[in-house]
């Protein structure tokens, strides 16, 4: 039953270019776009929780990694002229670099302080890609990002250029990064991860390294943003430094307080309907904002545990 | 050379010296209670052993090796398991997964073999999940396997607590204050499976305040007095020992 229900739904989510061709024939680029950007939000927001749900460290330096990641990614394709997936591993090793770098002494600090070192991080991350404009070109931001080419030298390629395409390509990292998240969440390293959350003193006595295991997911949680932030900007063609604001970390906080801390279908709810909603909403452009702000306000009443609680209780 | 070897050791805190010069050594297979009124330093000369608190002097040899100031995770890998005051368990992980996460760090921790979980690790966790589910049993715990630990009692708590740090094994077992605070019946239970563990050959160090437990089942106690060594003997002499009632009851 459970299994039969996952199917359908992969079948839905799979066909979706195809399902939208169909019933919304007039929107069908607009719902695509929004399509891909739930894909990616999703696969950002899964990585952003392997460190706020399950090590349990409020990190607030997201956008920084998916920057670097962005950044990096733009850079090799437009002037160091890498293929896509040389750009992409470039993109993901250099965020996950710079997570295990600054991760050492941020993690010395205490939950709060951590926070806010984070935080710092993000900010000096937006500042220096607003004025180190000899690199990022600042906020004239980078263009002409070529479209993805899947393949390797010599082999057969496959260029990505229709939306369709780019939606399967997302849709590809987002079952890669589900995979990893089950991966890292589930068995011996999720327990070791769930360990430190609970209780680290108990953790250090069950023989686990506490600083160990919330480095990995800090530094596997970044090298996935990073990889999110090359996919976008091969997507987008474009990268500019607003991209990377404060305002991305609001989003990820939504997206996983809301709809589910340390879970993955609650994230990937929480994703759905927090990218996917604003855009409905613009329907009633005057009111959006209020609507929006009153739906989340309803959602941290109704249920603070987030959405996957309501579910769960439904499921009963 | 004995199991675990304390030498000279030292912890100030602001204003006070909370353990001030203890030698302390334990032979393998000893069953041996650490006792002294509050704020005597027996927590803190645990904590220091154990990697806790960094001892301002003084060395912790266990198996002959030097531990001074390693960290918890290595001392507990090296094969001492402690318990603490205040029972700790892992609230959001089931009692199972408890016991589980216990013995897991022990065995391969490479990153790929976890993730892609190997046959040997599947195996190795089909085994754990074996005596983890021997041990629940053991201290009457077998119905809540799947239940979250936040959920137990206290007392039940306290009895995973006991049960998960006798996971991985350990050669030495050092327990914060096993019956404090629990009803006669579970401290009987306790001084039982503590009984049976020193049968089994295992080295056990406990702090108690129940004169009763450490009377009836130390083979050798330590009274610490002000962060001091004051008397050391059997439980019969420590009894007597008049710097001991001394510390207890005052002049």
């Amino acid at each position: 039953m459970r299994r039969a229900a996952i199917g359908a739904l992969a079948a839905v989510v799979v066909s979706a270019p195809w399902l939208v061709a169909a019933l919304v024939p007039r929107q069908q680029r607009y719902v695509l776009h929004v399509l891909i950007f739930t894909a990616l939000f999703a696969a950002l927001a899964l990585s952003y929780d392997l460190v706020v749900g399950h090590v349990g460290s409020l990190s607030l330096a997201h956008p920084a990694f998916f920057g670097v990641g962005a950044y990096t990614a733009a850079l090799l394709a437009t002037r160091a002229g890498w293929p896509f997936l040389g750009a992409l591993i470039g993109a993901a090793l250099a965020a996950g670099v710079v997570a295990a770098l600054v991760g050492v002494p941020l993690f010395r600090l205490t939950e709060h302080a951590f926070a806010v070192g984070t935080l710092g991080l993000a900010l000096v991350a937006s500042v220096v890609a607003n004025n180190w404009v000899e690199v990022t070109r600042g906020p004239l931001c980078i263009t002409e990002i070529p479209k993805p080419v899947l393949g390797v030298p010599g082999g057969p390629a496959l260029a990505i250029t229709t939306l369709p395409g780019h939606y399967w390509l997302a849709l590809g990292a987002l079952a890669a990064v589900v995979l990893l998240y089950r991966g890292l969440t589930t068995f011996r390293l999720g327990r070791a991860f769930h360990a430190v959350r609970d209780n680290e003193p108990l953790a250090g006595a069950a023989g686990i390294d506490p600083l160990k295991y919330r480095l990995l997911a800090f530094t596997i949680a970044a090298t996935v943003a990073g990889g999110v932030g090359a996919l976008y900007v091969h997507y987008l063609s474009v990268m500019c430094p607003e991209e990377m604001t404060v305002a991305l970390t609001v989003n990820l906080l939504v997206i996983v307080f809301l709809g589910g801390v340390g879970s993955l279908r609650g994230v990937l709810v929480g994703a759905v309907l927090f990218t996917a909603l604003p855009e409905v909403l613009r329907l009633a452009p005057t009111w959006r904002l209020v609507i929006y702000g009153t739906l989340l306000l309803l959602v941290v009443v109704r249920s603070p545990e987030g959405l996957e609680s309501l579910l769960r209780r439904a499921a009963r | 050379m004995a199991l675990l070897e304390v030498h000279g050791l030292v912890k100030h805190f602001i204003g006070v010296t909370a353990v001030d010069g203890v030698d302390l050594a334990v032979e393998r297979g000893e069953l041996v209670s650490l006792i002294g009124p509050n704020g005597s330093g027996k927590t803190t000369l645990f904590n220091c052993v154990t990697g806790y608190l960094a001892a301002d002097a003084g060395r912790v040899l266990f198996r002959g090796r030097d531990v001074t100031n390693a960290a918890p995770h290595r001392v507990a890998r090296l094969g001492v398991a402690r318990t603490f005051q205040q029972v700790s368990v892992f609230p959001r992980l089931s009692a199972l997964e408890n016991l589980l996460v216990f013995l897991q760090q022990h065995q391969e921790e490479r990153l790929l073999s976890r993730l892609l979980r190997t046959r040997r690790l599947r195996r190795l966790e089909a085994e754990a999940v074996e005596r983890a589910h021997r041990l629940l049993e053991l201290v009457g715990l077998s119905g809540k396997a799947d239940a979250g630990a936040g959920t137990l009692s206290y007392g039940q708590r306290k009895l995973l607590a006991f049960a998960a740090a006798l996971m991985p094994d350990p050669e030495l077992l050092l327990l914060d204050e096993p019956a404090a605070a629990v009803n006669p019946t579970m401290i009987n239970q306790m001084k039982e499976h503590i009984l049976r563990l020193h049968g089994q050959g295992k080295t056990v160090v406990l702090v108690e305040h129940n004169m009763d437990v450490v009377m009836d089942i130390s083979q050798r106690v330590v009274v610490l007095d002000h962060g001091q060594k004051i008397a050391e003997g059997s439980p019969q002499t420590i009894r007597r020992d008049a710097r001991v009632i001394e510390a207890y009851f005052g002049r």
